[in-house]
């Protein structure tokens, strides 16, 4: 189609403008459905996995083969720690095998229900999402594996996070440093129930701690029962003090080097029973039948 | 309608017209884009650099920048466009917000490229460190819109520094892309 020159030149000029425009409807539509960018985000990520763990692999080696040479140079004053560490952990052994004994009798008197072991896979992270304002982590997963939305991430030493996105063979792990996860914790050694509140810092803060029971110097903090999904008693990290007034988390995990992640599934652990607390209806519709006697009331 | 076609400026000697120098032609003119579109994939990989996630704003916003200025007809509109979409996935941030930048980056280095091309060197970093500061504002206050509470400021900061000072390093590398690889054609 000849168009004239003029034309062709108002056309171009247009270009830039109308493409800021798509841009601003981009970040609408971003806030509008988070679900189309994330899916789009988890497939691009997908089928990038394979990928980033081809460059994943020789840093891990690297830094394997530099933390041997480490290990060989201060061999001999690590000998002489663990054998004073081992002395100490053989006594603590008597103390835990005498405990969990003593335990394993006392549930069986109180005929306890254990808990169902939970079911969990292990994933390596790929990749560090953290951007500018978050905390997260890329887990690439086998495709057969189930990882389910809200599933709870653990490492070796305590809880790392939850996953918040999956995908087909990867999913999105939000740290507990994140500055929006909060995650009810409870105190050891005060049992005081807290929030522990992400600001994307290493340390994160305690938040809403009863005035009358404040957090202890390194006392250690674990989960609370508080929300579905998140059982209680996960090993979190230690309370420490950044300024008097100012409790943070010491996380167990290491966050910064996250290599393997097991990702637990919890979910349905806890079941709340229908309407807790309310007194049923009879059956056929009708009210409650008032106590005949009402002396003696609705438990006479 | 008969077409007509202007006579040769140079009676005589005609650029070679093959397959091959088509396809060498067409390389040659989507280095900048490639370039952008590698660092982006390259810089949202596991490597472990220090500051690698405020690098790869840095380097694309530069890289923007120069080719907007000097070279517009390698750096198109819609090629930003297409980079930005592919920043956008790839960085986990909100979404739409590094599209904007950048389209926001080439339009400033597009409307003022006949005299940020004569300028001298130190006048034109200046020019994009200033652009740079108003650029990573406006990615703070929209972050800040969309998250719905005021996130940290130190990070963007970081960003425009990190842009302002690699910004000479990836000016040498313009100069000598341009010079040997993009309008080397007819020599190689």
């Amino acid at each position: 189609m000849p168009v004239s020159i003029q034309f062709r030149q108002a056309l171009g000029k247009l270009v830039l403008p109308a493409l800021i425009l798509v841009a601003c409807g981009v970040i609408l539509l971003g806030k509008a459905d988070r679900g189309l960018i994330e899916k789009l985000r988890m497939n691009t990520a997908d089928l990038l996995a394979p990928a980033y763990g081809l460059v994943a692999w020789p840093q891990e080696k690297l830094r394997w083969v530099s933390g041997n040479l480490q290990d060989i140079r201060n061999l001999e004053a690590e000998n002489i720690r663990l054998r004073a560490e081992n002395a100490s952990l053989r006594h603590w052994y008597d103390v835990a095998a005498a405990l969990a004994d003593e335990n394993a009798t006392l549930k069986a008197n109180l005929h306890w229900i254990p808990d169902n072991a939970p079911t969990f896979v292990s994933g390596r992270v790929v990749r560090d999402t953290s951007g500018l304002y978050a905390r997260a982590v890329l887990l690439s997963l086998n495709p057969d594996t189930a990882v389910r939305k809200g599933g709870i991430a653990l490492d070796g030493a305590g809880l790392v996070g939850r996953v918040t996105e999956v995908g087909r063979r990867s999913a999105r792990v939000l740290l507990i440093t994140d500055s929006s996860s909060r995650l009810p914790v409870t105190l050891e050694s005060s049992h005081a129930a807290a929030i522990m509140a992400g600001d994307n810092s290493a340390l994160p803060r305690i938040i809403f701690y009863p005035q009358d029971n404040v957090p202890i110097e390194g006392e250690r903090v674990v989960t609370n029962g508080e929300i579905e999904s998140l059982p209680a008693g996960l090993p979190v990290g230690h309370v420490h003090y950044l300024r008097p007034g100012q409790p943070v988390v010491v996380p167990a995990a290491d966050l910064d080097h996250v290599d393997m992640l097991r990702v637990f599934d919890y979910e349905d652990s806890v079941v709340p029973p229908d309407a807790p607390g309310r007194v049923p209806l009879p059956a056929g519709g009708g009210t409650m039948p008032l106590p005949a006697h009402p002396d003696q009331g609705l438990h006479g | 309608m008969k077409t007509f076609t202007p006579p040769p400026i140079r009676p005589g000697i005609h650029p070679r017209s093959g397959l091959g120098y088509r396809i060498d032609h067409g390389v040659r003119s989507s280095v900048p884009f490639l370039f952008v579109f590698f660092a982006t994939l390259v810089l949202s990989a596991p490597l472990n650099l220090p500051g690698q996630v405020e690098l790869m704003p840095a380097i694309i916003m530069a890289t923007i920048f120069l080719w907007s200025v000097f070279v517009p007809v390698l750096m198109p509109s819609l090629a930003v466009f297409v980079l930005g979409i592919w920043a956008d996935i790839l960085s986990f941030g909100p979404a739409g917000v590094m599209l904007l930048m950048m389209l926001i980056v080439h339009g400033v280095a597009l409307s003022g490229r006949y005299t940020l091309a004569r300028v001298n060197f130190f006048v034109l970093w200046l020019v994009f460190g200033v652009v740079m500061v108003g650029v990573t504002a406006l990615q703070w206050v929209l972050c800040c819109a969309l998250a719905l509470h005021i996130v940290e400021f130190l990070p963007f900061v970081f960003e425009t520094v990190l842009a302002f000072g690699s910004f000479p390093v990836l000016y040498t590398g313009f100069v000598w892309t341009y010079r040997f690889v993009v309008n080397n054609a007819d020599r190689a």
